[in-house]
């Protein structure tokens, strides 16, 4: 499965400056594992472990990941995934 | 350890004898107020610098300060003129008022974003802000002084202090790339927080974590998918000043009564605070004890030393004056930025990685421009707060400041052994600030600026004259809030300099609305005050003095002609806002026209001196010093 990755202003340095990329795997977690292998060091931005970074929000086309699976989240073809890095409170 | 204290804000020991703080400087006053149409800047000017100890004696200015709006005098210094300024080409002085600033400066459009059009808060906010800002500037001209530095006249824009209170959305405007856009009354102002329960009760919940959000919503029955869009609107609620949330969420309280949805929420973790009215803030105990201070003062008992080192001062006042910062978000941030506008260097500790705010977009350069709005001005320094190592790391940095600032949750400081026992151990004339949340209220959810907002009667004060069941999502405490822990530090570091012993301050975005609202008083009788919709645009109008309506009422029937008789927002339709603001202010007629798209303050060549442009637009000091 191929999925778009809209990569946010700071991890585009990991991304060679591009906004969007692309991904293989059937769920959030294949899919950060394969963009790893593109783009190094993309993961350890995203997941720690078996989480999702606490400050770190990842949705696939609208839906947060976390009202879903988290990084089991299955996808598919043509889906989308965005990373928005976002702090609760002020 | 701490011997003498004045304020009653904090559980600090009994037998408070330590003087009023400042009670060895004077303020006078000019015989002839600036502001005619803003009678409540002085008066909370005034109120605070009581709150402060400051002398007020009758009589007013000397002859040869004719000039200045007020001076600060004490027996060491010389005195020190505060004079009050607006762009050249913009309004004048004599014309400002509440709304009209309201209107400038963009917090009616901020405001209007989830109150459903551009409007006042209904609170006398900028007379507030702006009264802690011209005192906070004046103090630190008396430290400067003090110092060996020559700060003789203070000048103050109120028009700058209005915009460095939406300087974080001013930046998220005109962000290079990624801008937001976010106009006034594009979001259902019904679908937002506050919620209400089936037997009438409004309330706000809170929490700063997804977990508990999803555990709650479950459990009144929304689905994840639902949840987790509200949560996306709900977390960057203070980021961008709206919360679109979905109806199923809104209707699902409804229909429960507040008190199963207390239980609910407690079961999940998710805070419950109800929106309260000011009379019943009026009643509780910790109001009552607090007698109006938004801060509390202590003393440690150490020995005097020779507080700073430093050469005199010669551009700004805290220039040689170290201030060491670790905050998250906006109120702490916000006092750290106003310091380092004041001329302190200001070290700011971050987490390993650095803080996570960083990322928030809009980004630019490699930082949220937001973000860099708050701290662009400071020295980073990474740190783990919680480390042996870390401890230690700041043990020196302290050793070597003046100021130690932090907002982290109650308690935390003891644990880290963080606080200012500790720290005035390691450096006696340290002055030791806390901007918190709660101050001394028996509240356990987190003071956040809307929880604090419901609490305290502002979120009930604005929703009445605003028509919304809440506040607003413009955080109004947390940027009142990071003012008000500003001048206590900034106060402390003048008792410091006439003592030579630290201080420890405490303030509160609670201590911050109960002073906003103490201030906040109702419109003189016969004002015509609105906003109104034109051929283009939106004009603010506020006619306090009944010549003012005389006169609008000739103009409006010399421009109706032997036209039909129309209603009064029907015949402002006649002209556009830039044309009814030259019309009016020409007769006298307080006027200006509603900042709706804060990128037109970027682009306005009138108010250019108050902004800076690099990535995003910035604003600059609204101080000058000479």
């Amino acid at each position: 499965m191929s999925v778009s990755v809209i990569v946010p202003t700071l991890l585009r340095p990991l991304t060679n400056g591009e906004k969007e990329v692309y991904a293989q795997g059937n769920s959030v977690a294949e899919a950060i594992d394969h963009l790893e292998t593109q783009f190094p060091g993309i993961k350890a931005r995203l997941v720690n472990g078996d989480q999702v970074h606490r400050f770190v929000n990842i949705y696939v086309n609208e839906d947060d990941i976390r009202f879903a699976d988290g990084l089991r989240t299955l996808v598919k073809a043509g889906d989308s995934l965005t990373v928005l890095p976002a702090v609760a409170g002020g | 350890m701490l011997l003498k204290a004045w304020g009653t804000h904090n559980a600090l020991p009994a037998g408070f004898d330590m003087p009023p703080l400042l009670n060895q400087f004077s303020l006078l006053h000019a015989q002839t107020t600036p502001f005619p149409a803003w009678g409540a800047m002085h008066a909370s000017f005034a109120e605070q610098a009581h709150l402060l100890g400051i002398q007020q004696p009758g009589h007013s200015l000397p002859v040869g300060m004719d000039s200045a709006a007020f001076a600060l005098a004490h027996p060491a210094l010389s005195p020190i003129q505060g004079h009050y300024v607006s762009p050249a080409s913009w309004i004048p002085l004599a014309d400002f008022s509440e709304p009209l600033l309201q209107a400038a400066s963009g917090i009616m459009s901020v405001h209007g974003r989830a109150s459903g059009r551009a409007q006042p808060l209904g609170v006398g906010y900028l007379a507030t802000l702006t009264g802690a800002m011209a005192l906070q500037a004046t103090l630190a001209a008396a430290i400067g002084q003090l110092r060996g530095g020559t700060f003789q006249q203070v000048g103050v824009s109120p028009l700058g202090c209005g915009l460095l209170g939406i300087g974080q959305y001013l930046a998220g405007a005109t962000a290079r790339e990624e801008r937001e856009h976010f106009l006034p009354g594009r979001a259902n102002a019904c679908l937002r927080p506050p919620f209400r329960s089936a037997d009438g009760a409004v309330f706000e919940l809170e929490t700063l974590d997804s977990g508990p959000w999803r555990c709650f919503w479950e459990s009144v029955g929304i689905k994840p998918d639902v949840a987790g869009t509200a949560w996306r609107a709900f977390l960057l609620r203070y980021a961008r000043a709206m919360s679109p949330l979905p109806a199923e969420c809104i209707e699902a309280l409804a229909h429960l009564p507040y008190e199963r949805i207390q239980v609910l929420a407690e079961q999940a973790g998710v805070a419950v605070v109800p929106v309260r009215t000011v009379a019943q803030r009026r009643q509780d105990v910790d109001y009552q004890r607090g007698q109006g201070q938004p801060w509390a003062f202590s003393e440690p008992a150490f020995a005097p030393g020779r507080p700073w080192t430093a050469s005199a001062p010669t551009h700004l006042p805290l220039q040689g004056l170290r201030v060491i910062e670790s905050c998250r978000r906006i109120q702490g941030p916000l006092a750290g930025h106003l310091l380092a506008l004041l001329g302190a260097e200001v070290i700011r500790l971050e987490p390993p990685g650095g803080d996570p705010l960083r990322a928030m977009p809009p980004c630019a350069d490699g930082c949220s421009v937001r973000f860099d709005a708050l701290n662009h001005l400071k020295r980073i320094q990474e740190v783990d707060i919680k480390s042996p190592e870390g401890r230690q790391l700041i043990h020196e940095l302290v050793r070597e400041s003046d100021v130690f600032l932090h907002n982290w949750a109650p308690g935390k400081a003891q644990a880290l052994m963080l606080d200012a026992e500790h720290l005035h151990a390691v450096r006696p004339q340290l002055v030791y600030a806390y901007a918190g949340g709660w101050g001394s209220a028996p509240v356990t959810a987190p003071g956040t600026d809307f929880t604090v907002q419901a609490w305290s009667g502002v979120a009930d004060a604005i929703a009445t004259a605003s028509g919304t069941s809440g506040g607003s999502l413009f955080t109004v405490l947390d940027v009142l809030g990071g003012v008000l822990a500003t001048l206590g530090v900034t106060a402390a570091l003048l008792r410091r300099s006439l003592t030579g012993t630290g201080v420890h301050v405490e303030s509160s975005l609670l201590g911050a609305a109960d002073l906003l609202i103490r201030g906040n008083a109702p419109p003189p009788a016969g004002t015509l005050s609105g906003v109104y919709s034109t051929r283009s645009g939106l004009i603010a109008i506020d006619c306090q003095r009944p010549e003012q309506s005389r006169s609008l009422a000739t103009l409006l029937e010399q421009l109706a002609g032997a036209a039909c008789p129309a209603s009064l927002p029907e015949q402002f339709h006649a002209l556009a806002a830039a044309e009814w603001e030259v019309l009016l202010s020409a007769r006298g007629i307080g006027a200006c026209v509603v900042t709706e798209d804060l990128r037109d303050l970027a682009a306005d060549p009138r108010i250019a001196e108050c902004l800076g442009h690099r990535a995003y637009s910035f604003v600059k000091s609204p101080w000058s010093f000479s």
